[in-house]
């Protein structure tokens, strides 16, 4: 399970890694809630949005 | 003549020096990062993800095994404790969000699709035995089996993502906001009244059974702590602490890696997801808090004991985990998050969705516990 657990790790934080160097990045970390219109955690609209 | 007994704490080191410096190491690597970007805020949330985890592990906090044991044997201390945590994050989370600009409560849509979300969650987490945050910090904190649950609760929740605009379409009304009804401080008046009624009827069910009602003092020191780690988390990342969404962003990048398409999926062109998916993770304020708490679990986990080092459960309490993964994931992104986004960040945020989730969820986990003899799981 050790080697396992070191191969997770570090596949992970190389991915993480490899995701950030190769993506654009906000200002600040932002959430889906910061967004106009979003009425969850997950940016979906609000129920009232969606009958106009 | 002395004799010597080898016991299992003097068989291996107490302190698991690789994982511990691999874990400091990596939470190290990516608060650089964040930091050479100019993300004081992001590095934060990492240093308090980090906070998080080891709380969670040291302290034992789990919201699965407290809501089990309410609902078999009526003990109320560990959800007790949950609700101590709701209430301290409260205190900070509703006035804030009501009178600062730019911050925001955890609010969500109350509807079919919350109450089914958050239903099958509550199978699954009882399943899997570990919520959000328990499967982070479990599968952290070396459980094998809770690795397995991690790696289909992110799945699950890429399928819930493509589900849940069918789910919205079933109908539902818009969030309902205490502060918006009654203030902000009079927002937070009633909130703690909701927590400590739901409180006082929690320890009449305890006593109408007979079962204790006490939180051990751990639990409460870890609610406490917990709940002021929550506030960092909400200063910030200017919302409440979520968990689930940095699964589905993780999932849908991996996805996306091996060739899958989201541009025809309606969920992924909401500008939150959009930007999520397009965007580094570590501008995502779920994933810079789920990545520190796996690391600070782990770092905790390898500070105690050995890391690793328990065998793998039996084949069918595997099958558990997976499927119980699978559910939460879906039930999370169906349900609007977790104990942690939904629950602990709804009611914190005086926002009635949180409430719904916990009763829909708590209904979920009574199938859920029944179920879990059927993979070898005991019921209490």
């Amino acid at each position: 399970m050790r080697i396992v657990y070191a191969l997770v790790l570090v596949a992970g934080l190389a991915a993480v890694v490899a995701d950030h160097l190769s993506s654009p990045s906000s200002a600040r970390a932002v959430s889906p809630e910061d967004f106009a219109g979003a009425c969850a955690p997950c940016g979906a609209p609000c129920p009232s949005a969606r009958k106009k | 003549m002395s004799t010597t007994t080898l016991t299992p704490a003097a068989e291996f080191p107490r302190l698991d020096w690789p994982f511990l410096i691999a874990a400091v190491l990596g939470a190290a690597v990516l608060v650089a990062l964040v930091a050479l970007d100019g993300q004081p805020a992001s590095a934060a949330l990492l240093i308090l993800g980090f906070g998080l985890g080891a709380a969670f592990l040291k302290a034992e906090f789990s919201f699965t095994a407290a809501w089990r044991r309410f609902l078999v044997n009526g003990e109320a201390g560990g959800l007790l404790a949950a609700l101590l945590l709701i209430a301290v994050a409260a205190c900070v989370i509703v006035p804030v969000a009501a009178l600062v600009p730019g911050f925001g409560g955890a609010i969500a849509p109350i509807g079919p699709s919350l109450v089914i979300g958050a239903f099958v969650f509550g199978i699954g987490m009882q399943l899997a035995n570990g919520c959000g945050s328990g499967t982070l910090y479990t599968a952290g904190g070396g459980s094998g089996r809770m690795l397995i649950a991690l790696a289909l609760f992110i799945a699950g929740s890429v399928i819930g993502s493509l589900h849940l605009p069918a789910f919205l379409a079933l109908g539902g009304i818009d969030p309902i906001l205490a502060s918006n009804h009654f203030g902000a401080w009079g927002g937070l008046a009633v909130t703690l009244a909701s927590i400590a009624a739901v409180a006082l009827a929690i320890v009449a069910v305890a006593r109408s059974r007979r079962a204790g009602f006490k939180p051990r003092p751990p639990i409460v020191i870890g609610a406490i702590v917990i709940g002021a780690l929550s506030i960092g988390v909400f200063l910030a990342g200017h919302h409440p602490w979520s968990v689930t969404f940095g699964f589905t962003v993780w999932g849908a990048k991996i996805a996306s890696f091996l060739g899958a398409d989201f541009s025809a999926a309606a969920f992924w062109q909401w500008p939150g997801p959009k930007r999520a998916l397009a965007e580094s993770i570590l501008s995502d304020t779920s994933s810079l808090t789920d990545l520190g708490m796996i690391l600070g679990a782990m770092a905790a986990a390898a500070a105690a004991r050995p890391f690793a080092r328990t065998a793998l459960p039996p084949a069918r309490s595997l099958l558990a985990a997976a499927l119980g993964g699978l559910l939460m994931g879906w039930g999370a992104r169906i349900g609007f998050g977790c104990n942690i986004g939904a629950f602990v960040g709804g009611v914190a945020s005086g926002s009635l969705h949180g409430w719904v989730w916990f009763a829909a969820a708590l209904g979920g986990c009574m199938i859920g516990i029944r179920l879990r003899p059927l993979f070898g799981l005991t019921r209490d």
